[in-house]
């Protein structure tokens, strides 16, 4: 008997209870960014002239592509971990690689789009910001700073799809356990989720 | 050749009332209901981009784009999260319950936001 090939269960594993782990780190990912969503409204509230004005500046079709690159990303990791619970193996890692690809893709055009507004003097604290209105201000420093968190989350969420290849890779995930697997597609969707929000509340105020 | 045997079967039992459905549960969902949840989640981000960029609905863009947003968000937690086939009560409710929580502190937030300087 191999040792290394020794079974992984030693009896039940408790597959809920770890589900709902992540479920509860989601949650509080999502009063996370909640704060930051009501301190965008309050000052959205208080300046709305500025905000559009501002909001304008920005790429909306570029936006409009990173929704729609993310939105399939997440299609491909729902039905990768569909297929590797069926056996497909191969197909499971075929559609994490393109998950991943997805993923670093929209952290290119994120990072082209920033780029630009750098490359205008827009950043935070940058002398030609400073002197504009101070809902202006407001809303590029809430751009930065929740797109810039948001950029993070999908950087974290490639290296967990990362691990996970390796680990289908290795056959240490397979349709007998999968739970790892499946909570980081979970985290994943949040990433998703977060982007529907901060989509229209950046690039279309109209 | 026991651990063969091991990787074979399910590593809990699996009954019909449920308990330890676990693992095995999600293979029911088809390739075919995540792509039409794909479509739909790109067809409402055209059409929000539509509606804000072509139709200018004034003072309701706002609610329409958040309305979409909240679409597209309960399309992805069902379909892509399955909290759709989740049985378990604690499931049902995680969501509703934080959106309570948010709710409480926005409310909050704006009566003091909206009232600051007015009550004096």
């Amino acid at each position: 008997m191999d040792e290394a090939k020794a079974p992984v269960f030693e009896g039940a594993i408790d597959y809920t209870g770890a589900k709902l782990g992540m479920w509860l780190f989601i949650l509080s990912e999502l009063l996370l960014f909640g704060g930051m969503f009501i301190l965008y409204t309050v000052y959205r509230y208080k300046s709305p002239a500025d905000f559009h004005h501002a909001s304008k500046e920005l790429d909306v079709v570029l936006g409009t592509l990173n929704t729609i690159i993310l939105l399939t990303s997440s299609l491909s990791v729902a039905v990768s971990i569909t297929a590797l619970q069926r056996g497909g193996r191969r197909l499971s890692a075929v559609l994490l690689m393109i998950t991943m690809a997805l993923g670093l893709l929209f952290l290119v055009n994120k990072g082209f789009e920033w780029t630009t507004k750098i490359g205008h003097g827009i950043y935070p604290n940058s002398p030609i910001l400073l002197a504009r209105p101070k809902g202006e201000i407001l809303f590029f420093g809430l751009y930065y700073v929740m797109t810039g968190l948001h950029g993070l989350h999908v950087l974290v969420g490639v290296c967990v799809l990362c691990v996970m290849l390796i680990l289908v890779a290795k056959d240490r995930i397979n349709p007998m356990h999968f739970v790892p697997f499946e909570n980081a597609g979970l985290y994943w969707h949040l990433v998703d989720i977060i982007w529907i929000f901060l989509y229209p509340l950046f690039y279309l105020i109209t | 050749m026991e651990n063969r045997e091991e990787k074979i079967h399910p590593p809990f039992p699996l009954s019909p009332e449920g308990r330890g459905r676990g693992e095995g549960e999600l293979q029911m969902v088809k390739y075919r209901t995540y792509v039409f949840v794909w479509m739909g989640l790109v067809t409402l981000t055209i059409l929000t981009y539509t509606v804000a960029v072509g139709i200018h609905p004034g003072g309701w863009a706002i609610l329409v784009a958040l309305a979409i947003a909240g679409t597209k968000s309960s399309l992805v937690l069902n379909y892509f999260m399955h909290l759709k086939s989740e049985r378990l009560l604690i499931f049902k409710v995680i969501i509703p319950l934080v959106m309570a929580v948010f709710l409480v502190f926005i409310l909050l937030t704006f009566s003091d936001v909206v009232f600051r300087g007015v009550v004096e």
